[in-house]
């Protein structure tokens, strides 16, 4: 062991003193390996960005990894057990989407069937298809006879709690719904983004039509949030829409595909109880199921073709690099022949001359590693600045550890494959070249 | 011996310790052409304190003789004893752990590294992979060594701005950082001037009395005469001229 440590020190002393007598050499090495190791950096850090990024987007409409998605049977009693169970929990929360139509009464909407409003008539006429237990049909459009006028249809999501502990929506303006205090007779509505442009392009009234509403209801928008919908969408709290709507209707509507609900891990017994008193009302449990939400496994099945192939590139460029140092090597051996021979004669084991030579092309490795780290850091902060008011992935990110720990191993790995070859010759070279020069 | 002065030291006589024994060797060169014998039942033995040198004209074998006594080469027949130890055939792993502990080496070119200073060069026989000293022992052993060759003041001075003999004292420092129970010398003189040759000799031959054995390969005769003992190697065959007292 202490051996193998002298050894060890003893390669990285010499290794360190040959550098620094050769950083001419040195330099130009780690110019060659440096475009090489910060391809792989760069590739490396835009997958784990891309990655993020795209997950983030992900998690907006599925809910964050680990989440359990459960789909409850549509019957009469389901929207009322569901309330009753979910009221005041956090490790569970309820969501029901309906569709809604704010702006003027009776009017027909701009986006008919809450189209995204930069194409309003994207989803046709408004007629939607409509899904129950016998399946799925064409709805009747049901502002066919009305005239145009001024109103958004969006969709409307009712929750039971905080669903931003399982979508991350991202605020952008005003607050989120407060699940804690009273309900309000006036419903309090966070937009999403693409609803909030809307409304700033469109001056509508605020008057807002549900489907199963038994009036309408004049609502109050709290906040806008970016869900990472395309369509206009609005948050509501569930209890402050149960005023204007019947409980069977809050929790059964067929276009948006009923109500879900969205479970935090810990929270196992509360599916169970769901499935007892849905069972004791008389709906068909069968219909229940859940799902576990893993987003990031099913993408990264989707991004690894794409990160190898770029990888490939990189190892190419790597690999110019790696005959950059192997060619500075070998003839750096060739120079020091003699130095070599002596230091056979002075007790060097030939294990530890072919550690001198990978010691000064792995620390050439590392060196430009963190050259090429540190420049990829750089890099991603400029673009930051520079990039991030048009593109917001871009804005307040981090350099992933995980493109660090690539650089390091290419340089690591360009050091031996560049040092490999030198290091056996060097390790080869006769003793007795010291007596007959 | 009876000594009053509690100051004065005493070292205790010792008999001269038979360090290296060679016996019957023979080394034959393989090369392209006829295989060519450069060493013939060559016996040798060099003592603790003694000093010894070959003499013979070029080709006669003495290069190749040091580097079997160094461990640079093996003899293809005959026995080699170190300290009474069977050396003869040794695996490269620890014929270097032997040249690291037991010999020092001076050559005739100096073999110093340019970009090193005088005291890095003697230090690259402490950074050698046998063993680990820390920075500070390591610095008191090379300061030692270049002080018992008279140049500690150019300890941080790079070979190129020193003279021939300095950079030779620099080289015999560097074989002697270790204590060396033997110090092998190939033609030491051969590159420096009659005067620095003799400085150098002296040097070598202090050695000898810390009970250093030294064997000196050289083509001067002068030389040669200052040592314990002479053998002349003719062909590949030893035989001894001239024997001194040991020293």
């Amino acid at each position: 062991m202490i051996r193998t440590s002298g050894r060890f020190r003893s390669s990285l002393v010499i290794g360190g003193q040959g550098i620094r007598a050769r950083k001419l050499r040195t330099f130009l090495s780690m110019i060659s390996l440096f475009t090489g190791v910060l391809a792989v950096v760069a590739v490396q850090a835009g997958s784990v960005i891309a990655e993020r990024a795209l997950l983030a987007d992900v998690e907006l409409q599925n809910g964050v990894d680990g989440t359990r998605l459960m789909y409850l049977p549509q019957h009469d009693s389901v929207s009322g057990i569901t309330l009753e169970l979910l009221r005041g929990r956090s490790d569970a929360v309820a969501a029901s989407s309906t569709s809604a139509i704010i702006g003027e009464p009776g009017v027909k909407p701009i986006n008919p069937g809450g189209a995204p409003l930069d194409q309003p008539g994207s989803y046709g006429g408004g007629g939607s298809m409509v899904c129950d237990q016998t399946g799925c049909r064409p709805e009747n459009d049901p502002n066919a006879n009305a005239p145009s006028g001024q109103a958004i249809e969006l969709q409307l999501t009712m929750l039971t709690g905080d669903v931003t502990t399982f979508k991350p929506y991202r605020p952008s303006s005003g607050q989120w719904l407060d699940f804690d205090g009273a309900p309000s007779m006036a419903p309090r509505l966070v937009l999403n983004k693409q609803a909030a442009e809307g409304f700033a392009t469109h001056r509508v009234p605020a008057e807002m039509r549900v489907e199963g509403a038994t009036a309408n209801p004049t609502p109050l928008i709290v906040g806008v949030v970016d869900d990472g919908g395309y369509g206009p969408a609005a948050y509501v709290r569930i209890d402050e829409m149960a005023n204007w709507m019947p409980p069977t209707t809050t929790g059964d509507s067929g276009r948006y595909g009923g109500m879900e609900v969205l479970l935090a891990p810990s929270a196992h017994e509360i599916e169970q109880t769901m499935r007892a008193r849905f069972s004791a009302a008389g709906a068909d449990v069968n219909q229940m199921y859940t799902r576990l939400v893993d987003s990031r496994s099913s993408m990264e099945s989707q991004l690894s073709l794409m990160r190898w192939i770029f990888l490939a590139l990189a190892a190419m460029v790597l690999l110019i690099g790696v005959a950059g140092i192997l060619n500075v090597g070998l003839a750096t051996v060739g120079e020091r022949i003699e130095e070599f021979a002596l230091r056979r004669a002075v007790g060097t084991p030939r294990l530890l001359l072919a550690g001198i030579v990978l010691a000064e092309t792995l620390l050439t490795g590392l060196i430009t590693a963190a050259a090429a780290i540190g420049a990829a850091v750089v890099g991603l902060h400029l673009a930051g600045a520079v990039l991030g008011s048009r593109e917001p992935f871009l804005q307040d990110i981090v350099f992933p550890w995980q493109a660090g720990v690539a650089g390091v191993i290419a340089g690591l790995v360009a050091g031996v494959l560049g040092g490999l070859v030198p290091a056996v010759r060097a390790a080869k070279i006769p003793i007795a070249t010291v007596m007959r020069a | 011996m009876t000594v009053d002065a509690p100051t004065v030291r005493v070292e205790p006589v010792r008999a001269p310790e038979r360090l290296i024994h060679l016996s019957g060797i023979t080394k034959t060169l393989r090369g392209q052409g006829e295989p060519r014998n450069v060493l013939t039942d060559v016996d040798l033995t060099v003592h603790s304190g003694e000093s010894v040198a070959i003499l013979g004209r070029s080709g006669s074998g003495k290069s190749t003789l040091l580097s079997l006594i160094g461990l640079f080469d093996r003899a293809d027949e005959g026995q080699y004893l170190l300290a009474e130890q069977d050396i003869t055939r040794l695996p490269e792993r620890r014929a270097a752990a032997l040249r690291s502990a037991e010999f020092g080496f001076v050559f005739q070119r100096f073999f110093l590294l340019k970009h090193l200073t005088a005291a890095q060069n003697v230090a690259m026989a402490l950074v050698n992979g046998q063993g680990w000293l820390p920075r500070r022992k390591r610095r008191a052993k090379v300061m030692t060594a270049l002080e018992r060759v008279g140049i500690a003041h150019l300890a941080k001075q790079r070979p190129p701005r020193m003279s021939g003999g300095e950079q030779q004292r620099v080289a015999i420092a560097r074989a002697l950082v270790r204590e060396p129970r033997i110090l092998l010398a190939d033609e030491p003189t051969g590159a420096l001037d009659t005067e620095t040759g003799r400085l150098v000799v002296d040097v070598l031959l202090e050695t000898t009395q810390r009970g250093c054995g030294l064997v000196l390969v050289t083509h001067d005769q002068e030389h040669a005469a200052r040592m314990g003992r002479t053998v002349r190697l003719d062909g590949g065959v030893l035989s001894e001229t001239h024997r001194g007292a040991l020293l």
